[in-house]
C-alpha cells in the first residue's frame, strides 16, 4: 500500500540532533567522572568506547522494532505486541521513570554548577527556580523550538570535543600504556559508561515524523558515535586534569574545570553555559515525552483518567505537575544527600534491562509477525542479538550492584526493585479495580462539552 | 453510503455543532488521510476555519496526518466506541505526521464522548 507524501516531515539532522541531544544530559559529566573512578586509571575513554560499541549493537535492535511498529508510544507498543499487556505495563512504567531519574541527576548537576558560578545563592534555589521556570512554560504551552533543540546537541558536543583537544593538546604528553590501564572494576566502569549513551533510543517516538523508515537507525548510530568521541575526549581531558582518579571523586563540577583548564575564566563560563542550555533541554525535553506518554496510558485507563486531563493549551497539565514534582523530589533528595551515583546506578542498570529486553522483542515478534514488513533488520539475527542481549543482563547486573554509596549496600538494586514491584503491584492488583469500577460508573467531565455516544 | 463513509459524515457533524471545538479547531487546517488497511479503501478528512468535512477517495496533494487501520478499528474510533489511544498504544492504529496533530485528534474525540 502506498504511503501519501506528507506536507511536513522532519530531516535526517533532527534524527541525529534529538538522540544525541536526550542522552546528553548534564549528569553525563559526573557519569564520566564515575567511570574513571571505576576504571582505576586513564582508560576511562576506552570503557566509554565499548560501552558506545555495545550500544551500538542495541541500536540495531531498536532499528527492527522501529520499522516494524513506527510509533510514538514505542516501547508500549513494542512490549505489548511481543510480551503481554501487564509485562508491557510494567516494563514502560519503569523505562519512563528513568526519564525522572535524568532529570532529577541534570537538577541536581545544574544546582551544583550555579552554586559554583554564583556562591551567594544556594544550589539548591536554583534547582526549585529552573525546574518551576521549566513547568510553567510548558504548561503554557511554550516549546522549545525545534531549530533551538537541534542546535543545543550539536553545541554541547562540538564545545565539549574543542575544550577537551586544547586541554589534551596543552598538557603533558601522557604515557601510552596508561590509557589502556584496566583495573579490576573496568567491566562496571563500561557498564556505567551504558549510562551516557542513555536515551539514544528516546528517538523513536518521532518514528511517525520522518518520510524515510532510515533515518531512524542512520540518526541513532550518528548520534552515537558522536557522543562517543565527545565523551571519550572529556575522560582523556579528565585524566590531564585529575591525573589521580582518587581526587575525581569530591568533584561535582568537573566540565567547568576542564573549560577553566582550557580557556580560563572564558571556558569556566562557557562550560557554564553548556550545562545550563543542555539541562533546560533535558528538561523540556523529558517532561514533554514522559506527560504525554502519561497521559497516553491514561487514555487508555492504565492510569487514572484524571491524569488525561488537559489544560486549555492543551498540554497534559496534571501528568505535568506530577512529574515535575516527581522530579524535584528526588532532585531535593538527591541534593540532601549527595548520592546522586544512585541515579546513575539506577538508571543504567534499568536501560541495560531494556536493551536487552529488545532482544527478547525481536525474537517474539519474527515469531509471532513473520510476514509484517521489516524495513530494518537486526545485525546477524538471531545470533548477535543474543549476545547482545546476555551482555546487557551482565552490564545490568554490573550496574546495579555497584557499591558506590558507603556500606556495601546495592542500593541501585534495592531501589530499582522496588521501583518495579510498585509497578507490577499496581498493574497486577489495583488497575483491575480501576478498570472495573471505570467500567461501572459513567465518565464525569467537568472541562469539555459532551455529547451523548453515538 | 459506505458504513465508514457515515461515521465519519457523524463524526464532522458532532465536531461542526460544538462550539467549543470550532473556536479551538479555528486556526487548525489540515488534510487527513485515512485508510483502512484491511480493505485498501482511502478516506480523507479535513478541517479548515473551525469546520471539518470528510469523504470517500484519496484526495490530491500531500496530507498533514495519515491514519492507518483496519476498518473495523477505524469505525469504531470515529464513532466513539473506542479511544484512538487503545489501538494505537496496541499497535493497531499506525500514524505517520505530527505528533502535535495526533494530539488534536485525540483531543477532538475526548472532547465530543469524553474520557
Amino acid at each position: 500500500m502506498a504511503e501519501r507524501t506528507l506536507t511536513k516531515v522532519l530531516p535526517l539532522r533532527t534524527a541525529v540532533s534529538t538522540s544525541a541531544g536526550l542522552a546528553s544530559a548534564a549528569v553525563n559529566f559526573l557519569a564520566t567522572v564515575d567511570v574513571a573512578i571505576y576504571v582505576g586509571g586513564r582508560s576511562a575513554w576506552l570503557a566509554i568506547l565499548v560501552a558506545g560499541a555495545l550500544i551500538m549493537l542495541t541500536a540495531s535492535n531498536f532499528s527492527e522494532l522501529n520499522g516494524l511498529f513506527p510509533s510514538a508510544a514505542a516501547i508500549r507498543v513494542w512490549t505489548r505486541r511481543g510480551l503481554n499487556d501487564q509485562l508491557s505495563l510494567v516494563s514502560s512504567l519503569v523505562y519512563a521513570t528513568t526519564v525522572v531519574f535524568v532529570i532529577a541527576a541534570d537538577a541536581f548537576v545544574l544546582g551544583h554548577v550555579f552554586q559554583a558560578a554564583v556562591p551567594a545563592v544556594p544550589g539548591i534555589v536554583w534547582v526549585v527556580v529552573i525546574l518551576g521556570v521549566t513547568a510553567v512554560f510548558n504548561l503554557r504551552g511554550v516549546r522549545v523550538a525545534g531549530l533551538v533543540q537541534d542546535t543545543n546537541a550539536f553545541f554541547l558536543l562540538g564545545t565539549l570535543a574543542v575544550i577537551s583537544i586544547i586541554v589534551i593538546a596543552s598538557g603533558p604528553a601522557m604515557p601510552v600504556g596508561s590509557l589502556f590501564q584496566m583495573g579490576p572494576r573496568w567491566f562496571q566502569g563500561v557498564a556505567l559508561g551504558v549510562f551516557i549513551f542513555v536515551g539514544f533510543e528516546w528517538v523513536s517516538p518521532l518514528a511517525e515524523e520522518f518520510q524515510d523508515a532510515r533515518a531512524i537507525p542512520r540518526g541513532m548510530y550518528m548520534a552515537l558515535g558522536l557522543i562517543a568521541v565527545a565523551f571519550g575526549l572529556f575522560a582523556l581531558a579528565l585524566a590531564d586534569v585529575f591525573p589521580h582518579p582518587a581526587s575525581l571523586s569530591s568533584s561535582l563540577i568537573p566540565q567547568l574545570l576542564v573549560g577553566e583548564r582550557a580557556l580560563g575564566p572564558l571556558g569556566f563560563w562557557w562550560m557554564a553555559v553548556v550545562t545550563l542550555t543542555t539541562a533546560m533541554t533535558t528538561f523540556n525535553g523529558g517532561l514533554v515525552s514522559a506527560s504525554r506518554f502519561v497521559y497516553a496510558l491514561a487514555r487508555e485507563r492504565s492510569l487514572p483518567p484524571s491524569w488525561a486531563r488537559l489544560n486549555a493549551r492543551l498540554v497534559p497539565a496534571r501528568a505535568l505537575l506530577g512529574l515535575t514534582a516527581l522530579a524535584l523530589v528526588l532532585a531535593l533528595a538527591v541534593y540532601a544527600t549527595r548520592q546522586y551515583t544512585l541515579l546513575i546506578d539506577a538508571g543504567a542498570g534499568v536501560e541495560s534491562l531494556m536493551y536487552a529486553l529488545t532482544t527478547i522483542l525481536i525474537i517474539r515478534l519474527r515469531r509471532r509477525e513473520p510476514n509484517r514488513p521489516r524495513p530494518y533488520r537486526a545485525f546477524w539475527y538471531p545470533v548477535l542479538p543474543v549476545t547482545v542481549g546476555l551482555v546487557f543482563v551482565g552490564l545490568a547486573a554490573g550496574a546495579l550492584t555497584t557499591t558506590a554509596i558507603p556500606g556495601g549496600v546495592p542500593w541501585a538494586l534495592i531501589f530499582v526493585l522496588g521501583l518495579t514491584a510498585v509497578a507490577t503491584g499496581y498493574v497486577m492488583f489495583g488497575l483491575p479495580r480501576k478498570r472495573r469500577e471505570a467500567r461501572k460508573r459513567e465518565p464525569t467531565l467537568s472541562h469539555v462539552n459532551r455529547a451523548p455516544k453515538a | 453510503m459506505d458504513a465508514l463513509e457515515k461515521v465519519l459524515e457523524g463524526f464532522v457533524e458532532r465536531c461542526n455543532k460544538n462550539p467549543r471545538l470550532i473556536a479551538m479547531n479555528r486556526d487548525w487546517t489540515r488534510e487527513v488521510a485515512i485508510r483502512a488497511t484491511d480493505t485498501g479503501e482511502a478516506f480523507w478528512i479535513r478541517s479548515a476555519a473551525g469546520q471539518l468535512s470528510a469523504g470517500k477517495g484519496t484526495a490530491t496533494g500531500p496530507a498533514d496526518l495519515e491514519i492507518r487501520a483496519d476498518r473495523d478499528v477505524l469505525e469504531a474510533i470515529f464513532s466513539g466506541q473506542m479511544a484512538p489511544t487503545e489501538p494505537y498504544n496496541q499497535g493497531d492504529l499506525l500514524v505517520r505526521g505530527s505528533q502535535d496533530d495526533l494530539l488534536r485528534l485525540d483531543v477532538i474525540t475526548l472532547m465530543i464522548w469524553g474520557e
